[in-house]
């Protein structure tokens, strides 16, 4: 049968006054941005490539029914706009064409399908379209080239462009794309994998075959297939008895992968603390530091549901709801993608919550990044893209992905560190929300599966994108990391299985529910098989995107967008109806059994047979090496400086990316989506101070509410990592009391991202980074337990470090703590920001002379070339102190005596003054005095700049000043000064003015930084 | 006389303010049903069958090939009829956000007297080029004969989009709507003094899409079918505002409710 016609659209904005080419413009603003050049005219021209049984009058037709808007575009089909001198009477510069690889997920594409569907129904068999962009430019300068500009245009690892320079142009041969066929597939035969072999030659699968297993794995799975009853149970199912599948080796690769099965965490570690003496074994540092704290809270309190074992953490919020919270990282595939990478993080982690019992709703984002300097001006190692691209690509795909989602992003954060330029840490956080009882009397958090339900696969198809992203996320980076292991995420699929997901479960369709996330259908029917003790599934009927792929490709391949689901046998007609109502594909693929065996079969033929207890318990535990010696680092050296001088410093700390405004990225998510905001990103009279912990009222009309925060400080993990975990925590504690979260309901997430901490030729400072891991968890058990904040979920990645030109880049040891809490009356929340002239500004908690690793400290060495150090005392943390003084506070708030609060942390008092201060449009006057005279050693430096933990900054209205202080009677408890109606912020000690800055300066300066500019 | 009226509140394919847009209409007394666009479709619910009919925010189908336009066509060329007769007999529609896109789209906004669906005007990419969501205030015409928003003056509320900026393709048709009282809601400068809404087009971010003439919301000519940019379901309650916290106030129904409350009231006094 002939390949139906193919035909070409053009769509552009129409030249009416008063309606400008946004898209241009957009791009214009971001090469002026990015990369400081300014070009003249920048115009866009949308491409549609459709391939389709249709007529001629059929194409004209859909035009302006489908492709442009017949009031403000211009649109053709099979004819070519740049020819048509009345849309361009002057022929461009420069023009270049983009598309999307064969293969690549192309959701306006998708949409466009749909489209041309809905108008002509019947050629919907072997309809094809593709999308491309042209991008056309007048004014040019000399020297900028158009490789140079098309290089900026799209990402070579997964789209294509085509230049016209200016002699093409000139003689009108303007840019155009095949259609992106993609080669057919020729699928492979199951294959047998000799294990019989040498140490060596293990090692030599493990790596050709990018399984990230090492040898002792490797043996464990060698000796599984030597075992004589093994060798008699896979004869009689017709597989090879002494050898594994590929199938089988891929599946236990998936399942045993760092990513999956977390094996640092589970090792067992000689750890010797070279400073102290102590030499001790830790076995499994999950269970000892983050496991069993959270147990032993559970054994006191009635709200931990379901911890540990599901997709995300569960706690009963109230009788009739519960929470659930997880927070996941994408950090590879951003690095190689940063748009695509980023939004299927974000809309992956959205499907453990829809995974969550029997299915949760997601409700809030949270998206916390870390990123290399936006204004990085050294060298880039090849393969790497500059920091402020990654960024605006992470941000582009996290915002479609949330925003398209129709789910707000309320938190987050942005940090920067030229130590993440070879892996950015993209880090996504979804609540969920649930009834804690269905209409059938189930209880929603737990999973009801029986053998004999059938295994439902939801959603997308499976194709050969994503395949190893959970063995390669298990890899460091480098120039050779594999294509495939990109996605780009299709936000509209995913949201018409979360409404059918929803749905079903109300109906009570759903006995069983997880994502296919890392390690696709092995995992997720895998885990969900341990349930039951079995299942039994056919790849043949799985539904592929591309015919031919092999079975182990289906198997694990990560294509997004999926949910395996258990359903009784009678309820399965019912759900494929609902299914068919939402135009979501749902599809029979197996049964739940009890056999003790993960059976898989292509059709007839049984492709793997692997039994639950050895894909689940059968990874050796690493025995790893552990020595802490702390570093040394060169003390700080401060300048002298004068008040105004010291306004000066204040401003360019302010200007700093890591305090400066996020407002330009953060207004691009949708925060109020669902109707739930109470307290948003940004507060104070102009809507442009920041907040600190997010406030929801999920259930419409109801004032109950929820409070979401994050912590995360990883500058403090050159110095010491238990300085580094206890600070991220209490950030996030201090910024959810800040807005008055109810103390006896929250629950933390820990979420930890490591550089590869086993010892190594690779790594030969391992010990070190390890004992760092070791020394991050104490603090979390600590912490924790003081605080009665348990870890009711966590994820860990561990391999953050590229190798690039020979060179290897580590990230700082990171955790991010996000804390999820009860509001017992939103109506009574706090924001940040100063409320009134006048009114009185107090710091509650402790100021110790503590700058190393501040802000302060890494601005001064930037600015003196590493001449200056961070060396000095990290801020220590007393729990007990401040969980005391939490509690007070949190009792003033609900009292009505508080008027703001603003968590002191980056950057210390003097730019927590500021921000409040912003958000009045006010000044002030404080007066330090009284923090020097109550703490021994401190100087001004550490009472204005100094992060120590613990502290907030409130202010009280005159009339309720005495009550306050009564309610603060016993914790440290200062009186600062005054908001004030002048443009001025001083800062004296007694009678000597020790800084004074213009806000209005202040304001310039924090703003300026982070300053997007286009999008 | 209608006692408790009927609001389908459309939703699938990336529709997602339909929980909310439900809350609001129950809040104000009605008996909100979400209601699958395909169900509509494949017959199992008819259209005639309620008094109101809300197409909720949201990005339907993901806002590809332009926002509402897909959406636009499944009801145009789905429910052409039901939507018609939907229209003709009287019973008020609202379009929010996406769903103001989409009625746009189909042409029944600003629309026409034979609701012949065809499209007079859009809204184009906002001039900063990309999607924000921000606080603005806006300002409704005394004298629009729209059902949703008699007696109301003024209001503060959350927009949310990316291609936001009314426009159309022949000038003089603004000057007919807003002669018959079509251009109901613009936004303004929140520190001026009512009224004062203006032509000229208010600086970013007051405006924060640089629509044409400020216009942040039309009706159609009978006042019954009424789509806005900004989203007053997402200020239902006082402890939603963006400055709530700054203010004095005895907390309670939001500023947004107003809307749904008259198109419930309409329909209890004249269905």
């Amino acid at each position: 049968m002939a390949t139906p016609p193919i035909f070409s659209y053009e769509v552009t904005t129409k030249d009416v006054e008063g309606l400008p080419d946004a898209r241009g413009n957009s791009i214009k603003a971001m090469l002026a941005s990015n990369y400081g050049v300014e070009v003249g005219t920048v115009r866009v021209i949308l491409g549609y490539q459709v391939r389709a049984e249709m007529t001629n009058e059929d194409a004209q037709r859909t035009v302006f029914d489908l492709f442009a808007d017949p009031v403000i575009e211009e649109g053709c089909v099979n004819e070519t706009l740049l020819d048509n001198k009345m849309i361009f009477p002057i022929a461009p510069q420069i023009a270049i064409t983009t598309g999307f690889k064969p293969g690549v997920t192309d959701n306006a594409a998708q949409a466009g399908l749909d489209g041309l569907l809905t108008i002509f129904p019947s050629i919907s068999e072997r309809a094809e379209v593709a999308t491309s962009r042209s991008y056309l430019f007048w004014g040019v300068p000399e020297e900028i080239s158009s490789e140079w500009l098309a290089s900026k245009l799209h990402n070579r690892m997964i789209e294509r462009a085509i230049i016209a320079n200016s002699i093409d142009c000139k003689a009108g041969n303007w840019p155009s794309l095949d259609f992106p066929d993609r080669p057919a597939l020729q699928q492979q035969k199951p294959a047998i994998v000799n294990l019989e072999v040498s140490d060596e030659k293990l090692i030599e699968i493990s790596q050709n075959g990018l399984l990230a297993l090492n040898l002792g794995e490797m043996q464990a799975i060698q000796a599984h297939y030597r075992n004589k009853k093994v060798r008699i149970a896979r004869g009689t199912r017709g597989l090879v008895p002494n050898a594994p599948t590929d199938v089988e080796l891929e599946c236990l690769a998936q399942t045993w992968s760092e990513h999956c099965s977390h094996k640092i965490f589970a090792a067992k570690i000689h750890h010797v603390d070279t400073e102290t003496g102590e030499d001790c074994s830790i076995d499994s540092l999950f269970k000892t530091h983050i496991m069993t704290p959270t147990l032993d809270i559970q054994s006191k309190v009635d709200w931990l549901l379901s911890i540990f074992h599901d997709n995300s953490g569960v706690i009963a919020w109230n009788d009739d709801w519960s929470l659930c919270m997880k927070a996941e990282t994408h950090n590879s595939p951003s690095a190689l993608d940063p748009f695509g990478g980023a939004m299927t993080g974000i809309v992956g982690v959205n499907r453990d919550i829809l995974g969550t019992g029997l299915g949760a709703r997601p409700i809030a984002n949270t998206d916390v990044f870390c990123f290399g300097p936006p204004n990085y001006s050294g060298p880039i190692p090849e393969g790497l893209f500059h920091p402020s691209r990654v960024f605006r690509g992470v941000h582009a795909g996290v915002r479609a992905g949330g925003n398209e989602s129709g789910i707000p992003t309320i938190n987050g954060a942005i940090i920067f560190d030229e130590r993440y330029l070879g892996k950015p840490l993209v880090y996504c956080g979804t609540v969920g929300l649930m009834p804690r009882r269905l209409p059938d009397g189930r209880e929603s958090h737990i999973k009801t599966p029986t053998p004999g339900d059938i295994v439902y696969m939801v959603g997308g198809r499976v194709g050969s994108d994503g395949i190893h992203g959970a063995t390669f996320s298990s890899l460091e980076l480098t120039e050779e990391s594999p294509s495939s292991a990109v996605q780009i995420g299709d936000p509209i699929t995913q949201k018409k299985m979360i409404d059918m997901v929803l749905e079903a479960r109300d109906l009570g369709l759903i006995q069983v529910i997880t994502d296919n996330g890392a390690g696709g259908l092995s995992s997720s029917v895998g885990e969900m098989a341990e349930l039951t003790g079995g299942a039994d599934l056919d790849l043949s009927v799985v539904p592929l995107k591309q015919a031919g792929l092999s079975a182990w490709e289906i198997l694990v391949s990560e294509s997004q967008e999926r949910m395996t689901i258990g359903v009784s046998a009678a309820d399965c007609e019912a759900f494929e109806k609902l299914a068919d109502l939402h135009e979501v594909e749902a599809t029979a693929v197996g049964i739940f059994t009890d056999s003790g065996s993960f059976i898989v079969r292509f059709g007839e033929q049984t492709v793997a047979d692997l039994p639950i207890s050895f894909l689940y318990d059968g990874c050796p535990q690493l025995q790893l090496e552990s020595e802490w010696a702390p570093p040394v680092h060169e003390p700080i050296l401060f300048p002298q400086a004068n008040a105004d001088e010291m306004g000066e410093i204040l401003c360019k700390l302010m200007a700093r990316p890591n305090v400066a405004s996020k407002e330009w990225w953060v207004r691009s998510y949708d925060h109020e989506v669902i109707a739930q905001s109470v307290i948003k990103p940004f507060c104070g009279v102009n809507h442009d101070a920041p907040g600190d912990a997010a406030v929801i009222a999920p259930i419409q009309g109801q004032t109950q509410g929820a409070v979401i925060s994050n912590g995360i400080a990883p500058r403090y993990s050159d110095i010491d990592t238990y300085a580094m975990a206890a600070a991220s925590i209490d950030e996030a504690l201090r910024n959810a009391v800040c807005v008055g979260v109810d103390l006896d309901l929250i629950a933390g997430l820990d979420n930890f991202c490591w550089p590869d901490s086993v010892e190594s030729a690779k790594t030969p400072d391992g010990r070190y980074k390890l004992a760092q891991l070791v020394r991050a968890n104490r603090a979390l058990d600590e912490v924790c337990r003081a605080y009665n904040l348990p870890c009711i979920s966590g994820k860990d990645s561990m391999k953050n470090d590229a190798i690039l030109d020979g060179k290897k880049i580590s990230v700082p040891p990171t955790l991010l703590f996000s804390l999820i809490g009860n509001h017992s009356d939103v109506r009574k929340a706090v924001s940040s920001d100063f409320k009134n002239v006048g009114d009185h500004i107090y710091l509650l908690g402790e100021t110790h002379q503590e700058l190393g690793a501040s802000e302060l400290a890494f601005m001064f060495r930037d600015d003196s070339g590493g001449q200056s150090g961070i060396g000095g005392a990290v801020p220590e943390i007393d729990t007990a102190r401040n969980l005391s003084m939490y509690r007070s506070l949190t009792a003033a708030m609900g009292a009505g005596l508080v008027a703001s609060a603003h968590d002191c942390s980056d950057g210390g008092l003097a730019t927590t003054v500021a921000e409040c201060c912003f958000g009045c449009d006010s000044g002030s006057i404080i007066d330090i005095s009284s923090i020097t005279s109550d703490c021994s050693r401190i100087d001004a430096w550490g009472a204005l700049f100094g992060e120590s933990l613990g502290r907030i900054l409130v202010s009280v209205k005159t009339i309720d000043c005495a009550a306050f202080e009564a309610a603060m009677k016993g914790h440290a408890c200062y009186a600062l000064g005054r908001v004030e109606a002048d443009d001025q912020i001083t800062f004296n000690n007694g009678d000597d003015a020790v800084l004074s800055a213009s806000m209005a300066d202040l304001r310039l300066a924090w703003k300026g930084t982070l300053d997007g500019g286009a999008n | 006389m209608v006692d408790t009226p009927r609001v389908a509140v459309l939703s699938g394919f990336g529709i997602n303010c339909e929980t909310e847009t439900m809350a609001v209409f129950e809040m104000a007394g009605a008996k909100a049903e979400r209601v699958h666009v395909n169900r509509l479709v494949n017959g199992e619910v008819r259209l005639n069958d309620y008094h109101i009919m809300a197409v909720p925010g949201g990005f339907s189908f993901g806002d590809h090939l332009g926002s509402g336009r897909l959406m636009g066509n499944r009801l145009r060329f789905g429910l052409r009829e039901q939507v018609r007769e939907f229209v003709k007999s009287g019973k008020p529609v609202i379009g929010i956000c996406n769903g103001f896109q989409v009625l746009v789209k189909m042409g029944l906004l600003p629309g026409d007297e034979e609701v012949s669906l065809t499209q007079t005007a859009s809204l184009a990419l906002n001039d900063s080029g990309h999607y924000e969501n921000r606080w603005a205030t806006l300002e409704f015409d005394s004298n629009s004969p729209c059902i949703w928003t008699q007696g109301m003056t003024r209001m503060r509320v959350p927009v949310r989009h990316g291609e936001g900026k009314f426009v159309t393709g022949d000038r003089t048709l603004l000057d007919e709507w807003a002669k018959s009282g079509q251009l109901v809601v613009r936004y303004v400068n929140p520190n001026s003094d009512y009224p004062s809404a203006s032509d000229n087009i208010l600086p970013y971010p007051i405006s924060p899409n640089q629509s044409w003439r400020n216009i942040a919301g039309v009706c159609d000519q009978t006042g019954l079918v009424f789509g806005l940019m900004p989203h007053p379901e997402a200020n239902h309650s006082t402890w939603l505002g963006a400055t709530w916290t700054r203010e004095e106030i005895e907390h309670g129904e939001g500023e947004g409710m107003a809307i749904f409350r008259n198109a419930v009231n309409y329909v209890k006094n004249s269905l």
